[in-house]
């Protein structure tokens, strides 16, 4: 068996398992002395999963208590150690960026369900980042493969309220805004079952790009899909229904969760705001560092990276900057 | 209560805590963000005379416990766009701009747009370990001729005060104090980050995007300890002339400012410790250093400056 370093150079009978074993073990040490994975540690990429046009899942191995630890919304930054146009003194792009979890799950591959109780042999967790290929990295990342090495810092930032028994959530993402919206109505349907409503409205350009729509039909009392050409639910923008689904909710006990680009999250928070329901919007912007050095995710007079990813939707609706589209 | 006032060359603070630069201060929004906490001043990102990019990433991490690296590649919106940006912003805390250029002209070109632009003292980060992308040759900040070249034109292109940064990556740091001083700086901040480099060994090559960074954070603070020790005591047996300290490096407890000050610094700047506590680490910082000096009796900073030299003056 060959542990190569580079996954390029990696003979044909590398153990994947192995490795992601091993790798999974040091960053459970790192998370148990530090709360967090402070310095970027690599994973081997267990499997990639083709979810729509342009967008893919990555799925990695990761200690269990750290995905028990992970809250909707957060994000970590996700770099290619082998990014093509990574190095010395190239400017003007960004090999690490900030993801969102997406999708959480267990693998019980190869394990017999015989003893697996009395061994305590729960599996292994798979934490899983759906990415769309919007420009130069997070291309690069739609583009990697299995074995390939990962590296992830982080959980960082802040996550959107609890939901309580009783409330109803309303999810509106726009694009690839569906991760934090598909982690917030998994958190809430396992904490809750149906002690919590959820109606979700999801966004896309196309019907080539629609994603998680699966998922989200399994965890959302509603779900309306929409699209700007209309190739797939209704015609339009997720602001449309977004009106009519509003008018029929009790504006006491509910809370709206967005997140796609600012254009489209501005209006929608302002629909909220107008009817009268607590907000919160999960920003997507550049964010270079992750750890209040750079003071390049200014929000307002807030840092994103560390008084954000979410926010409340009245004070975003204040800043003069909130509402544009940022790269 | 104890007065934590200073005044320095350019800059009158109500406490001796400044923010470093580097660390959020590159636009309004950021500075004026540090302006509002506890902190006694602020430090610019380093301005250049064009806009830089940031480097590919990662571009900062807490690489283990108290260790921080970093290469942001100077990232800066450039000098025309930050005094334009001067021009229209007033701080609520006093400011000093930090600088950084090619040459000694193309510096002295960027101090004399500062000044006009309201600046009230300068910072030359002579010391950057990655200034020059690619770049294998030594920093200006190693070439005790360079840094005096560079001070010259600089003191010669402007009226206001000019604070020298050294670097921490050279024998004898008392040298190149002694340049900057004798060409006329009017203080010197030390240190900036210490020339590292970090591997992980399963992806087998550095974490950092840019390879090479320099160290900051509590990790370095015994070594920053050091080298202003050094330059302190130069000053005091005459063999350099004596200016005003700005220390740094790892600072993140008001105990730590006691140390630096004890040590001769006349004010100190935090950076990595942002990482740890945001801005609220001033108010924090600020807290337990007027609780020190209540409890051990200091009146002021001048009653505790360099007391911990005094068991050194034997020293080289
Ligand atoms: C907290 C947080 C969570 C995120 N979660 C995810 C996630 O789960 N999945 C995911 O795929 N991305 C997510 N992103 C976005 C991601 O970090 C990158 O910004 C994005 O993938 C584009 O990077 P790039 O280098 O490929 O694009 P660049 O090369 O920098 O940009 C290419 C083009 O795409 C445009 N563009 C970039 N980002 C967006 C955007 N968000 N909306 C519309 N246009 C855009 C730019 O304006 C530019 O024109 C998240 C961002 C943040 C801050
Ligand atoms: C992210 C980061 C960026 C920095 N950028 C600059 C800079 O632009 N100019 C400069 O003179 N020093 C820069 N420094 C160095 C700091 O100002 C300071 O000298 C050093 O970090 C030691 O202090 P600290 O341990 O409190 O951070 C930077 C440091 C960090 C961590
Ligand atoms: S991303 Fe650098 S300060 Fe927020």
């Amino acid at each position: 068996m060959t542990l190569a370093t580079s996954p390029q150079t990696r003979k044909g009978d590398f153990d994947l398992q192995k490795l992601a074993n091993i790798c999974c073990e040091r960053m459970a040490t790192e998370f148990t002395k530090s709360g967090k994975i402070l310095a970027p540690i690599p994973l081997p990429i267990m499997e990639i999963i083709h979810e729509a046009e342009s967008v893919v899942t990555i799925w990695l191995q990761v200690p269990a208590e750290l995905a028990a630890a992970y809250k909707p919304g957060q994000f970590f930054m996700c770099w290619n150690p082998y990014d093509a146009e990574g190095g010395m003194g190239r400017t003007n792009f960004n090999s690490e960026k900030p993801y969102s979890v997406g999708d959480i799950k267990i693998d019980r591959t190869g394990i017999d369900e015989t003893t697996a109780a009395d061994e305590g042999n729960v599996g292994n967790t798979l934490m899983g980042f759906t990415i769309k290929d919007l420009g130069r990295q997070s291309g690069e990342l739609t583009r990697m493969s299995k074995g390939d090495w990962l590296a992830l810092r982080g959980p960082f930032g802040t996550t959107f309220p609890t939901p309580t028994s009783g409330s109803t959530l309303v999810l509106v993402s726009g694009g690839i805004g569906s991760t934090p919206m598909h982690m917030m109505a998994r958190e809430a349907r396992n904490k809750l079952g149906n002690r919590v409503k959820i109606h979700a409205i999801m966004g896309f350009r196309n019907s080539s790009e629609a994603h998680y729509v699966p998922r989200m039909e399994g965890l959302c009392d509603s779900l309306t899909i929409t699209t700007d050409d209309g190739t797939q639910g209704i015609h339009g923008y997720p602001t449309q229904p977004l009106e009519e689904l509003l008018q029929g909710l009790d504006s006491d006990n509910c809370t709206l969760l967005t997140c796609g680009p600012e254009p489209m999250m501005k209006p929608v928070l302002e629909m909220a705001v107008t009817a009268g329901i607590d907000c919160y919007a999960a920003m997507e912007r550049y964010l270079p560092c992750a750890i209040a050095v750079c003071g390049l995710c200014m929000v307002g007079n807030r840092l994103t990276c560390r008084q954000g990813p979410v926010m409340e939707g009245d004070w975003l609706l204040q800043q003069s900057d909130f509402g544009q589209h940022h790269g | 209560m104890a007065e934590l006032g200073v005044e320095v060359p350019g800059l009158a603070l109500a406490n001796p805590l400044l923010l470093a630069s580097g660390v959020q201060g590159g636009t309004a929004a950021a500075l004026h963000r540090v302006a509002a906490s506890r902190c006694g001043g602020l430090v610019s990102k380093s301005i250049g005379p064009v806009a830089r990019e940031i480097y590919p990433g990662p571009v900062c991490v807490e690489a283990t416990d108290s260790v921080v690296l970093n290469a942001m590649g100077l990232p800066n919106p450039g000098v025309e766009s930050f005094t334009e940006m001067m021009n229209e912003n007033n701080f609520s805390k006093p400011m000093l701009v930090s600088i950084f250029g090619p040459d000694s002209q193309s510096v002295a070109d960027i101090a004399k747009k500062m000044e006009a632009a309201g600046a009230t003292a300068l910072e030359l980060n002579l010391s950057c370990p990655h200034s020059k992308p690619g770049s294998r040759a030594l920093i200006i900040g190693q070439q005790p001729e360079l840094i005096k070249e560079y001070i010259s034109a600089v003191k010669q292109a402007v009226g206001i005060p000019v604070y020298a940064k050294l670097t921490p990556n050279t024998a004898q740091v008392s040298l190149e104090a002694g340049a900057a001083l004798e060409a006329g700086a009017d203080g010197v901040s030390l240190i900036n980050t210490v020339s590292a480099l970090e591997v992980d060994p399963y992806a087998g090559r550095p974490i950092i995007g840019n390879l090479l960074c320099g160290m900051s954070g509590p990790a370095i603070r015994p070594i920053a300890q050091r080298k202003v020790a050094e330059v302190a005591l130069a000053m005091r047996r005459g063999e350099i002339p004596t200016a005003p300290i700005l220390a740094m490096g790892g600072i993140t407890t008001g105990l730590d400012v006691a140390r630096f000050i004890m040590l001769g610094a006349s004010a100190v700047q935090i950076g990595s410790a942002l990482i740890y506590g945001d801005v609220d680490i001033f108010e924090e910082i600020e807290n337990e250093l007027t609780e020190f000096m209540d409890v051990q009796g200091y009146p002021n900073l001048e009653s505790m400056r360099g007391i911990a030299l005094d068991s050194m003056e034997g020293l080289n």
